[in-house]
């Protein structure tokens, strides 16, 4: 029974690991930058959710009007930097790093170190939570995973339907044609980069629902999400929705029958596992690698 | 030699400090900044020793202080074990670690330096999260780590801590030292370099990674261990800490990351600034300022501030004591002087100097204005055909459905030059990927010199005597010419030392012409100077059987025709040749045999003249529509 309740909460949890992912994911996969930054964001939208909604007496969801645009810039600066800089992938990885530093280091000198959570009269949805039969989920968690589902579900078909997701995905398979084919690969890349951080804007607003903020989450972050975008397969925006899910069932349940320590080794020898067996990513479809 | 005669005068030196610090009136406050300043040296440079020698990144420094840290204090500050012992049990783990992370990342294909930085970034923190959840561990609330005893004639237990944490800095420099010059330091740089040709010319990269993962870890740990006495109380959020690989990444790319002695000089600039600013209580902007340091520093300067003032020292010198000497006399804080003296050297280091323009002192071929490029279109003379070196037996390889090859069998003989031609994506560079060991067949057997190939890493294969060069060339780009075909000979066949390797390398190259070019870098060369860098550096490795893939690609008439040369000369030293090429003038002129490779199938296989006339051959490149039976 309880089991049953761990699996169904991990899930749901699983939608916003799936989310956080998502712009990590993609702007690796596509754009070949492995982005810390995005952590940073998350960083900055979770705190300033908590901020505005406090200041200002505003349902949380509203301060999406601030956060979703002010990322969505932020993201597509740090991208022309990088186009820019014309930088390599693990040079990427570095200056990115140098940037999360800074952002968390900032937010810490804002709002302090100590653990920060929206008081109850400004976010309605913390002590919410909707029943069906014996089992109890929390209005923020339900609320991440609808929101999850819409993005990510958004975000595939427009990859899918739209031209510019095919631009976007040709421009992944091999940029140099699709430059010749006469995509903008600096548009592309910063509209893409930008959309990352807008989301980031969303899952950071999500995350600070339900928890207490402090400014080392966003390191805290670091071993799920980089298992979900592992083991979704780098930039496969399904494959990151499905493994968000498996991520969170599998810590979901590990949790209440083994115990809480156990969960990051289950997760760790996933993630090990699924590089020595499916370096590809869990949930991709078998292409032609030569 | 000089070097570690340098490391041990600045280790006697610094001990003096200490040993004779009421003598000289040495301050007690600056020893604890030394003791800091040493740490640090250690951690960094046991960081640079994978991450910057090898270039993989690890953001994973932290783990081994943590795991030094908490031996230390779990097993002496609890229960009692001495201190030594623990300093080795923490070693002992990390190498475990560090062989369990190696054996996993570094098995992976592709990706594997982004792999490796993920992992590293996520090990600390699951570690972490083991020591928080197991309050069985530090019993819940940290562990206090008590002073040690220590020989009566050392002073005051900070002393002893500094004397302690200056043996273990000397020795870690020392050992990066003993590395960066030795055959461990060149596999290193070449894996950094390229790491899939080094592997080709016959470097264990998989060996050598793990072994500088481990050195790395070991040290780590070693100076986690003695991190634990320093703050004498150990406690998760004080270990596991972001800050550590932050410092230790800043300050070796500060310093210089390819170089044994950069980390040394990052380290003394970074701690002398976090002192400053905490001193004017600046300090909740350390990080924000080592943070922008690293992005500017990726963006401006990734070779580091060593390169740039060996090559000018005497002006950073001079900068540091003249700015140094002013800020005393203003401001009589020594450190704030010295810091601003240090900061003063590295702009003037860092400070980009206008590019002269350099007359070209290499000429460019000299065919190319002396005599009109001549086609020789007699053949060579027939050659005795020795036994068989290659055996390719029913061999067939699938990417997913994609059958790239199906059932191909064909020898090469000793003295052979086997063309090896076929439309785009008939499998040419599968079948030589294959031979040199990079890819393995779905099905069937390669044998070469009767040794099966089955099983074998390329730098065996390699040792088997198969080397091959690349479509689009891949110099070692931090080594000169001379030293990227020694490279070859050190790791080859027979290997020898770097004195010989570097000597035995002018055959080679003066084989290929480019004896001219030897002391030049790979970036100074033209296309054709590189393909031949290339034939000269597979040449040196000692093969049975060089592999040739499309390297005559790009070049204009009369550089084909010299290469053409080279391959000749090549020949006639007695080596058999694949060569993959599009171009059927030069394959008739030089093979003593074609295959014809046509959709995964040998199509043909038998001497020039008759496999051009082959009307299935001239259909498979002139004619036949390629869609007509397929799909």
């Amino acid at each position: 029974m309880i089991t049953v309740q761990a699996a169904l909460s991990g899930l749901l949890l699983g939608g916003l690991y799936a989310l956080m992912a998502a712009g990590v994911s993609v702007t690796w996969g596509v754009l070949r930058v492995i982005n810390l930054a995005l952590f940073g964001m998350m960083l900055i939208s979770a705190y300033l959710t908590f901020a505005v909604a406090t200041a200002w007496g505003v349902d949380p969801l509203v301060t999406l009007l601030v956060t979703v645009p002010a990322m969505f810039v932020l993201g597509g600066l740090v991208q022309l930097t990088f186009d820019a800089l014309k930088i390599t992938e693990l040079n990427s990885l570095l200056l990115s790093f140098g940037l999360l530093i800074v952002i968390v280091q900032a937010v810490s000198n804002i709002w302090s170190a100590d653990f920060q959570r929206m008081a109850a009269d400004v976010n309605p949805y913390a002590t919410e939570a909707v029943h069906i039969g014996r089992f109890v989920f929390p209005a923020p968690t339900l609320l991440a995973f609808g929101v999850a589902i819409l993005v990510i579900g958004g975000a595939h078909l427009l990859l899918r339907r739209t031209f510019a997701g095919r631009a976007v995905r040709a421009f992944a398979e091999d940029r140099t044609v699709a430059a010749t084919f006469g995509i903008d690969h600096r548009k592309v890349g910063v509209l893409l980069a930008a959309v990352a951080g807008a989301i980031a804007a969303v899952a950071g607003m999500l995350f600070s629902l339900g928890n207490a903020l402090t400014p080392a989450t966003a390191f805290e972050w670091f071993g799920t999400v980089f298992a979900v975008v592992i083991l979704g397969g780098v930039g496969q925006v399904a494959g990151t929705l499905a493994a968000g899910l498996l991520v969170g069932l599998l810590s979901g349940v590990v949790s209440v029958t083994l115990s809480p320590a156990a969960s990051p080794f289950v997760l760790f020898s996933a993630i090990i596992l699924a590089l020595l067996l499916r370096p590809q990513g869990l949930f991709a479809v078998r292409t032609v690698v030569r | 030699m000089k070097g570690l005669l340098g490391i041990v005068a600045g280790v006697v030196g610094l001990a003096t400090l200490s040993l004779y610090r009421e003598t000289i009136g040495f301050p007690m406050f600056y020893l604890v900044l030394l003791t800091t300043m040493l740490f640090w040296v250690t951690q960094a440079t046991s960081w640079n020793i994978l991450s910057g020698f090898s270039g993989y990144f690890s953001f994973g420094q932290a783990a081994y202080v943590g795991i030094g840290a908490y031996s230390t204090a779990v097993l002496y500050g609890r229960h009692g074990v001495s201190f030594y012992l623990t300093v080795l049990v923490g070693a002992g783990l990390c190498a475990v670690l560090a062989l369990a992370m190696g054996t996993i990342a570094f098995r992976l294909r592709s990706l594997r330096g982004e792999i490796f930085a993920l992992l590293t970034l996520a090990v600390p923190f699951i570690l972490a999260a083991l020591a928080r959840i197991n309050g069985d561990i530090d019993g819940g609330q940290g562990i206090i780590v008590p002073i040690p005893e220590f020989p009566a004639g050392i002073g005051l237990f900070q002393d002893y801590l500094y004397l302690l944490t200056l043996v273990v800095a000397g020795g870690a420099v020392a050992v990066a030292y003993a590395i960066y010059h030795s055959r461990f330091g060149w596999a290193l740089r070449a894996v950094h370099d390229a790491e899939d040709v080094a592997e080709g010319l016959g470097v264990a990269t998989f060996r050598y990674k793990l072994l500088a993962l481990t050195a790395s870890a070991v040290l780590g740990g070693i100076g986690g261990s003695l991190f634990a006495l320093q703050i004498g109380f150990v406690a998760v959020d004080s270990i596991f800490h972001l800050t550590i690989p932050l410092f230790v990444i800043v300050m070796s790319v500060l310093g210089g990351r390819t170089h044994w002695f950069g980390p040394v000089v990052g380290v003394a600039l970074v701690v002398l600034l976090q002192d400053r600013l905490t001193a004017s209580g600046l300090g909740e902007w350390q990080l924000i300022a080592l943070g922008t340091i690293l992005v500017l520093l990726v963006i401006a300067a990734p070779e580091g501030m060593y390169a740039r003032i060996r090559s000018r020292p005497l002006v950073a010198l001079a900068a540091a004591v003249v700015v140094t000497a002013v800020l005393w006399f203003v401001r009589p804080e020594p450190l704030d002087a010295l810091l601003g003296g240090l900061i003063a050297a590295t702009a003037v280091a860092m400070w980009p100097r206008r590019k002269r323009a350099v007359p070209v002192t290499a000429p460019v071929p000299a065919q190319t204005d002396a005599k009109p490029p001549e086609v020789r279109v007699e053949r060579p003379p027939p050659v005795e055909l020795g036994a068989v070196v290659v055996e390719v037996a029913h061999v067939a390889r699938y990417f997913g459905g994609v059958r790239a090859l199906e059932d191909v069998s064909l020898t090469i003989r000793e003295g052979e030059i086997v063309g090896l031609v076929g439309p785009n994506g008939s499998g040419k560079t599968t079948l030589v990927s294959m031979l040199s060991g990079t890819l393995r067949p779905t099905r069937g057997t390669i044998r070469v010199a009767g040794r099966d190939l089955a099983g074998l890493p390329p730098h065996k294969v390699a040792h088997v005597g198969i080397s091959r060069t690349y479509q689009i060339p891949k110099p070692f780009a931090s080594m000169t010419v001379r030293d990227n075909v020694a490279m070859a000979l050190m790791f080859g066949r027979s290997p020898r030392p770097l004195a010989v390797a570097r000597r035995d390398a002018t055959e080679p190259l003066e084989t290929v012409g480019l004896g001219r070019l030897a002391d030049a870098y790979p970036a100074s060369l033209n296309l054709h100077q590189r393909q031949l860098l290339e034939i000269a550096r597979a040449l040196a490795a000692d093969p049975k059987v060089l592999l040739l893939d499309e390297a005559l690609a790009g070049l204009n008439p009369a550089e084909i025709d010299n290469a053409v040369e080279v391959i000749r000369r090549v020949h006639e030293g007695g080596v058999s040749i694949v060569i993959v090429e599009h171009l059927l003038r030069v394959v008739n002129q030089l093979a003593t045999r074609i295959v014809v490779l046509d959709r995964g199938t040998c199509l043909a296989d038998d001497e020039p003249a008759k496999v051009l006339a082959d009307p299935r051959v001239v259909s498979a490149y002139l004619g036949r529509r390629a869609h007509a039976r397929d799909r």
